[in-house]
């Protein structure tokens, strides 16, 4: 399962993938003073752009049972010494989401077909990140079930 | 040295395409090793224990080694590989295994 940002064509091979369009508890925000009004609705799925999210901000988060989202596109977007601190900052957020029990997501938020990746590759980019393999699949159900609803 | 003091090694099979086409072997071993050593760095690379096994033009598919711990870390780089050169690129993983003859 993932989440896009285009309108997905199954011939493209994204197939299982749903368009940020058609969930609205999806919410995108650029910094952490942004993202602060998103965090007390009620099963949000918040993407912070700096991935800079106040520890205050992700316990309320974690209370009213959203998520944090970990974008595969935002990392190809970058290059060299930028892409390493974004990946640095995703660790950081990452760690600090597990310390108040804030459950996050991976997915690419690809722009188009080229941006989208397997389930393989989005696995090993939660590795990087320093997710475990029970977090990831927890990680998974969580996101089926945020779709579902 | 005995086998169980050198690196566990695991071999990915992996597809490249260039600009929708598959790049010569000369041009893939270019892409691969840059983009390798660009995100890993060199002494990065030795602790991988980095190696393009095989590379078949034709199909644009290869298979190359790696050390068993940083297969994810491998797996992750090969993703990040968007574009070369201004052109749109694509090192897709296929499958992983400890051994060449199971890819």
């Amino acid at each position: 399962m993932d989440i896009v940002r285009f309108e997905p064509n199954e011939s493209e091979g994204a197939g299982r993938a749903l368009p940020v369009s058609s969930l609205p508890f999806f919410f995108d925000s650029a910094d952490a003073k942004a993202a602060k009004q998103f965090c007390r609705k009620k099963g949000a799925l918040l993407h912070c752009a700096g991935y800079e999210v106040d520890d205050g901000d992700l316990l309320e988060l974690a209370r009213a049972g959203g998520a944090i989202a970990f974008s595969f596109s935002d990392v190809l977007g970058e290059r060299g010494f930028r892409r390493s601190i974004l990946i640095s900052k995703m660790r950081l957020l990452l760690s600090a989401c597990r310390k108040r029990g804030t459950l996050f997501i991976f997915v690419t938020l690809a722009k188009d077909a080229t941006q989208i990746r397997s389930a393989r590759e989005l696995a090993a980019f939660a590795a990087v990140l320093g997710a475990n393999d029970v977090e990831r699949k927890e990680a998974e159900k969580k996101l089926q079930t945020m779709v579902s609803k | 040295m005995k086998p169980t003091e050198r690196f566990k090694r695991r071999y990915i099979s992996f597809s490249l395409s260039l600009a929708g086409k598959m790049p010569a072997y000369s041009e893939a071993k270019e892409i691969i090793h840059v983009h390798f050593l660009s995100f890993f760095g060199e002494s990065g690379i030795s602790a991988l224990a980095f190696k393009l096994v095989k590379y078949d033009a034709p199909s644009g598919e290869g298979i190359l080694r790696c050390e068993r711990s940083r297969t994810d870390e491998a797996i992750f780089c090969m993703a990040c590989l968007s574009e070369w050169k201004g052109s749109p690129a694509r090192l897709a993983p296929l499958s992983t295994s400890g051994t060449i003859k199971r890819l």
